[in-house]
């Protein structure tokens, strides 16, 4: 016989026509092992509270569409078994199901997904080919697999939003870029067909773009498709140093860094604040500097060089 | 137990402290670290990008180091670690790479061969130290705190890259840590979350919100500090903390320690012995 058991699932319900605040719905609901998140919640709609909102498709983890937290983590319903679950449950046995992170909400699950359509176009988000529009089609422009390989994983992209709803500076800012906008920007620059990528870079230079991620992974943890997208985004930054784009916080930031391990092999603090926002940008420093001096912490203005730097220099010579 | 002890570069200037501490208690415990004083900065997520050769070489030229000592590695620095750890990753996985490095770092007199592990000093005291035997130590129990446990994100994420420490959605080591000293934990949901520190230069506004929600948090859930193993983290939820509250509408004290300190603590040494008062929030 087929394991089964009774399963709780701690739904969010929020209709902003009717509601003054979301809330959340229980459904005790018997499950067979191997259902997955999906078709547990289409049985409750079917069965149980027909005005459950959420969106999908094509429930085999292609189209992107179902995509919401989980137990608190943003994933794809469709591909998430309910018994997989069961160790993550904070009460046992009690799935929470919500809408994602970092967006308007519709209805329960259903996002307003128009932010990300906006940031996808405002970054150019796609090919336009050296290839004259009256050739299309007839001529073709072969990408060789060295070139592919470097994008290769940035094309399983399928716009889910996982990563959107779990990036860190999402949740500070809606302005910011986001994660998938930055890696189909690192996917369109590095294609050889495309004619846009100095418009591209140009926008991504601006406040709010590639600079502005934190590093923190969230997002390459989150990704349904296991791309690596901190990759993407430190190649888009690559790129910026390879066109020489020098003017921008980001890049002074981390020139900074390549500087000083080159000329001493260890970070002189004690600039690195002017070195990346010039002496005008620096004056908001000011605070963090009487801070520290306050405590007597104060980074040693003159790095002492290590030793061994003559061949930290040879690696810097010697490698682009 | 004998390591090369990775000194990054915020632990021999602004956080000193961290590192002081943790040098009065490794002693006690037995725990011999030698410094890489040749070891350079590791770039601090910079290097990987500007040029990913480099950042290689950089990186498997400190690992050499520790090799040719014959030990494995420690840091005490969250973005330290995974800096080490994703350049060795790739060392030890495509090995035209190693070939390219080791081409330039024999003239020093290096290899790189993949043989020293690089490991956090969270994971040498749960994994190789063993807390029962801490638990043995300890003359000063933290009975009397509340802890919420920050582990800041380059300890946990990308997990492919932390050789299976902790869940990074449910991590608990830290946790685990601040119990067996006597310490008690809340409930604490920014315990995975980010700190802001990396863009705090470049993106200030949107970072100190970051540091801002996660002190809030340990406010509201009534801790007495913060505790974190990353000098990154310390720096924007300590030094930062009176913007960052103002940010997220909040207000009120957080003091912020560091790992070295908790344990300083717990072995009976005093918050002036292991630099309390070195904290912008005391």
């Amino acid at each position: 016989m087929d394991e089964k058991k009774d399963i709780y699932f701690k739904i969010f319900r929020f209709n902003p026509e009717a509601d003054t605040k979301p809330f959340y719905d229980d459904f005790k609901i018997s499950v067979e092992k191997g259902v997955t998140i999906l078709r547990a919640i289409n049985y409750i709609k079917d069965h149980v509270d027909s005005t459950l909102s959420y969106r999908f498709y094509c429930q085999a983890g292609i189209c992107g569409s179902c995509s919401m937290r989980i137990n608190g983590v943003s994933k794809l319903a469709c591909t998430t078994q309910v018994w997989d679950e069961l160790p993550n449950c904070k009460e046992v046995d009690v799935i929470t199901i919500e809408p994602m992170n970092n967006f308007e909400i519709i209805r329960d699950m259903v996002v307003e997904y128009t932010p990300v359509i906006s940031k996808l176009e405002k970054y150019i988000s796609w090919v336009t080919p050296r290839i004259k529009q009256e050739d299309l089609g007839k001529k073709e422009h072969l990408i060789p697999e060295a070139e592919f390989k470097v994008y290769d994983a940035a094309t399983d992209c399928i716009l889910c939003g996982a990563c959107y709803s779990e990036c860190s500076m999402m949740t500070s800012s809606r302005e910011y870029i986001s994660p998938l906008a930055l890696l189909k920007a690192f996917r369109m620059v590095k294609d050889s067909r495309d004619t846009r990528s100095q418009d591209r870079m140009k926008v991504l230079n601006e406040d709010h773009g590639m600079w502005d991620c934190t590093h923190c992974y969230r997002c390459v943890q989150a990704c349904v498709k296991n791309i690596p997208i901190m990759d993407a985004i430190q190649g888009v930054r690559n790129e910026a140093f390879l066109r020489g784009m020098k003017n921008s916080e980001g890049y002074r930031h981390a020139y900074a860094f390549t500087q000083d391990i080159k000329s001493t092999g260890r970070l002189k603090e004690s600039t690195i604040a002017v070195r990346t926002k010039g002496i005008f940008g620096s004056v908001s420093m000011l605070p963090f500097a009487l801070k520290m001096m306050s405590r007597n912490r104060m980074p040693h203005f003159f790095v002492k060089t290590i030793p061994g730097i003559k061949y930290v220099k040879k690696i810097f010579q010697k490698l682009k | 137990m004998k390591y090369a002890y990775y000194i990054s570069c915020i632990n021999e200037s602004l956080s000193m402290e961290a590192d002081t501490s943790m040098n009065l208690w490794t002693k006690d415990l037995g725990i011999e670290l030698v410094p890489l004083t040749s070891g350079t900065c590791c770039g601090g997520s910079n290097l990987d990008f500007t040029s990913p050769d480099q950042f290689l070489a950089v990186n498997g030229r400190n690992i050499a180091l520790a090799e040719k000592m014959g030990l494995d590695m420690i840091t005490s620095c969250n973005t330290c670690l995974l800096g080490l750890r994703h350049a060795k990753h790739i060392l030890d996985t495509q090995p035209e790479k190693k070939e390219m490095v080791n081409e330039i770092i024999k003239e020093e007199g290096l290899e790189y061969t993949g043989k020293s592990e690089v490991k956090h000093l969270l994971w040498v005291l749960i994994d190789d130290y063993g807390l029962d035997k801490l638990a043995e130590k300890i003359t000063n129990p933290l009975t009397e705190y509340k802890f919420a446990a920050f582990y800041g994100c380059h300890i946990l994420r990308p997990s492919t890259l932390m050789g299976g420490h902790d869940d990074p959605y449910r991590p608990h080591t830290l946790e685990d840590l601040v119990r067996r000293l006597g310490g008690n934990v809340v409930e604490f949901e920014s315990r995975n979350k980010c700190c802001g520190f990396h863009t705090l230069l470049v993106a200030e506004d949107e970072s100190i919100k970051l540091s801002g929600s996660a002190i809030d948090e340990a406010i509201s859930a009534g801790a007495d500090f913060i505790v974190t193993p990353c000098p990154l983290c310390h720096m924007a939820l300590d030094a930062y903390q009176k913007e960052a509250l103002a940010r997220v509408q909040s207000s009120g004290k957080m003091r912020i320690l560091h790992l070295s300190q908790i344990v300083g603590l717990a072995l009976g040494y005093s918050e002036k012995q292991l630099g309390l008062n070195k904290h912008v929030v005391v």
